[in-house]
């Protein structure tokens, strides 16, 4: 009771000095990730990326009357760290929204804390499936497979292969991914005519693409990684199948080319970012990125630009007097944000991300973006 | 640390003489409030005082790991058994909370005796096998268990949802009153956490926790002298794992999430580190390297990327400095006896000896 009339006292204090000084106002976003530990390199990827968003943002023009500045905190992908952080940046009254965290358990230890105390929190890359659905405070910037798998239904089906085969690795993923296929390419008319699955590790897939080939399905989709996808793709080329392949992002790595070789030409696959993608937007970001980091962005990077970007967009859209409040519903209200990783739109009721992904298929030794709808 | 003059039982205990009593007594008082003063009084109202609930959470999160450190000193320290699998016992009784609290609805003055128990019982299982073996082999095998449960708790998807976590799990709540507020919450904390510490403390400072300290020293020996070395070990192992799991149930209801990674490893290797640190074998040292672990990377928090590094040197430097501990077993046992429990009697040149 006291503490929260502390609390007031310092907030009110903040606002009129905020009030005064209308003309600078400064706003803060926190962004918390692993800047420590086994995955400081996600963290050192979110922050170079972030910098570059919040530049071009300042320099826009977007929010007059105000600047804002990005506070960020080590996570060491540490729950316990996570929960600090969170009350650390809930004390700041000049922060309105946090970024973060990186992986989905550590998102979720501060999102119980968010969701309690109504802090707006978008994670770049936070996939558990519980994440959006702690609280209307918790949104997310990446796709699960429960959107990736209609997607690529529904471009199958655009191509006339009505019959599929799935290939599938058998872990929480693959079921996943099997699942999102499924579901979406059945719904809209398609036939599923065999189901395969191998353990985790498994190279030889002879007897399960023969198995699968009797069935003579229009397309197999593939729901694994690239050490597998070359390997299937390859002994698939040996036994002289040729049904075309389509894949989950998943295999979205120069390693699937320099593995599979000549034997992945024209597999198909839907991925939410490339840097060879022509769209102006994402040159720009890499070139930007290129400059000054000496390295090609990779996903996480791109995921964080636009996490950022979603978030300075939403704070423009609030104006300079945004609070939580309104950045929450500000966020809400994303459509077809213009991102590096696609069009970008959060669901009304579940605040799931819908994006529009780049559809690339392999051809003379590359990935080569198809310029499709 | 007296306790080895071999003349000491046959001096007379008329010895300890009624003023000398009382001014044990008065030391005794003016420690223990000291000390309550600061858990209930210095924490709770710098908490109030700077609204920060930040702080509220380092405090809870301190507590938390004082438990788990201390337990960790009992089995480690006190009894020489190297265990590096004290986070696989702190799951346990989150998980056993978790459980209990979401799926069968029971109240947090069930689940968190129930999350020690169960830990205790696990605990009870790894002992019998485990127990004769002795040093670095000790250590390995509780390496491999911690891992095994870990990896249970990650695969064993209907019980535990694996990867996914357990949501939703309730704050502390005692008989109709919830601790909804951070520094309630912290309250409930410090008083759990106190009073382990207080069971821990009467356990290893007395006869019974010389015995332990014998059969650390030297088991073979402690065995021909007439003590059940077995007994105490697994006895000592069990006491151990119960307060982990006392932890773990405070975890799962002060947080409300709760997941595999949180028992990690590196989580048993931050516990040894709270006791190596704050000195093994001393139960005064175990509570203050939890604070000084806890504490010390959130206070470099602001020098930025080269915090870990930082909190890295500080462990080194106070190795090297202080290999004994930052609390040495030797003087925290003295100041104990001094402050706490006095001797069985007191020699002539008025040192105390044993435990009364």
């Amino acid at each position: 009771m006291k503490s929260k009339m502390i609390l007031g006292a310092v907030l009110g204090a903040v606002m009129s000095a905020g009030a005064a000084l209308a003309a600078d106002k400064e706003i803060m976003i926190g962004y918390q990730a692993p800047f420590s530990g086994d995955r400081s390199q996600y963290g050192e990827m979110f922050r170079n990326a972030a910098a570059i968003k919040l530049a071009e943002f300042n320099a826009s023009g977007k929010l007059p009357g105000a600047t804002v500045s990005i506070a960020y905190e080590d996570s060491k992908d540490d729950p316990k760290e996570a929960r600090n952080i969170a009350r650390k940046f809930l004390d700041n009254p000049k922060i309105v929204g946090v970024i973060g965290d990186f992986s989905s358990t550590v998102s979720m230890a501060a999102a119980e804390i968010y969701a309690t105390e109504k802090m707006p929190q978008l994670s770049q890359t936070a996939s558990h499936p519980d994440f959006t659905k702690i609280s209307p405070w918790q949104f997310r910037n990446i796709t699960t497979q429960a959107f990736e798998g209609p997607y690529n239904a529904d471009w199958i089906l655009s191509k006339g292969l009505k019959t599929a085969a799935v290939i599938y690795i058998q872990n929480d993923w693959g079921i996943s991914a099997l699942e999102g296929f499924v579901d979406g390419y059945k719904a809209k008319g398609g036939k599923i005519v065999a189901t395969e699955t191998f353990n985790p590790g498994n190279r030889d897939f002879r007897s399960i693409l023969t198995k699968v080939a009797r069935q003579k399905p229009d397309v197999i989709y593939l729901a694994m990684f690239y050490e597998e996808g070359a390997a299937l793709a390859q002994q698939r080329e040996q036994l002289g199948i040729t049904i075309p392949l389509y894949g989950t992002s998943s295999l979205y790595s120069p390693k699937l080319i320099e593995l599979g070789r000549a034997s992945v030409n024209d597999l198909h696959l839907a991925t939410t970012f490339t840097p060879d993608n022509p769209d102006p937007a994402v040159q720009t970001f890499v070139k930007e990125y290129v400059a000054r980091h000496k390295a090609e962005p990779s996903m996480f990077a791109a995921q964080a630009y636009d996490a950022v970007g979603i978030m300075l967009d939403a704070v423009a859209a609030a104006g300079p007097s945004v609070t939580r409040e309104t950045l929450r519903d500000a966020l809400a209200k994303t459509t077809n944000y213009p991102g590096v990783t696609g069009a970008t739109s959060f669901d009304p009721a579940t605040r799931e991300p819908t994006k529009s992904l780049a559809k690339m298929v392999v051809k003379d030794g590359k990935f080569q973006v198809i310029g499709e709808p | 640390m007296d306790v080895n003059v071999p003349d000491a039982r046959i001096l007379p205990s008329s010895t300890a003489l009624p003023a000398s009593a009382t001014a044990w007594r008065g030391r005794q008082i003016f420690w223990t409030v000291v000390l309550l003063a600061v858990v209930f009084g210095a924490v709770p109202a710098a908490i109030t005082a700077t609204g920060s609930s930040y702080l509220a959470q380092i405090a809870i999160t301190a507590m938390i790991f004082v438990i788990l450190s201390a337990s960790l000193n009992h089995i480690t320290g006190t009894a020489g058994l190297l265990s590096i699998g004290h986070a696989a016992f702190y799951g346990i009784g989150a998980y056993a909370a978790a459980l209990l609290s979401t799926k069968l609805g029971l109240p947090f003055i069930v689940t968190l005796p129930a999350a020690g128990l169960i830990a205790a019982f696990v605990g009870f299982l790894v002992a019998m096998p485990t127990m004769r073996l002795v040093s670095i082999y000790f250590a390995v095998a509780t390496l491999g268990i911690g891992e095994m449960i870990y990896v249970i708790l990650l695969n064993w998807v209907d019980l535990t949802r694996g990867p996914m976590g357990i949501r939703g799990i309730p704050p502390i709540e005692l008989f109709g009153w919830q601790a909804n507020t951070l520094l309630s919450r912290y309250m409930a904390v410090a008083v759990i956490a106190v009073v382990c510490v207080w069971v821990l403390h009467r356990l290893t400072h007395s006869y019974y926790g010389n015995a332990l300290r014998a059969l650390r020293e030297d088991d073979q020996c402690a065995d021909s002298m007439g003590i059940d070395v077995v007994r105490l070990k697994v006895e000592a192992f069990v006491v151990s794992t119960f307060f982990a799991g006392v932890a773990g149930a405070l975890l799962s209801h002060t947080s409300a999430y709760i997941a595999p990674d949180n028992f990690r490893f590196m989580e048993s290797i931050l516990i040894l580190a709270m006791v190596v640190v704050g000195g093994m074998g001393s139960l005064p040292g175990a509570v203050v390297g939890a604070l000084f672990m806890i504490v010390l990377p959130e206070a470099l928090r602001d020098i930025g990327d080269y915090r870990m590094i930082a909190v890295g040197a500080t462990m080194f430097l106070s190795i090297l400095l202080l290999p004994k501990g930052m609390l040495a077993e030797g003087a925290s046992l003295a100041f104990v006896r001094r402050a706490f429990a006095r001797g069985w009697t007191t020699m002539s040149g008025g040192t105390p000896v044993g435990w009364k």
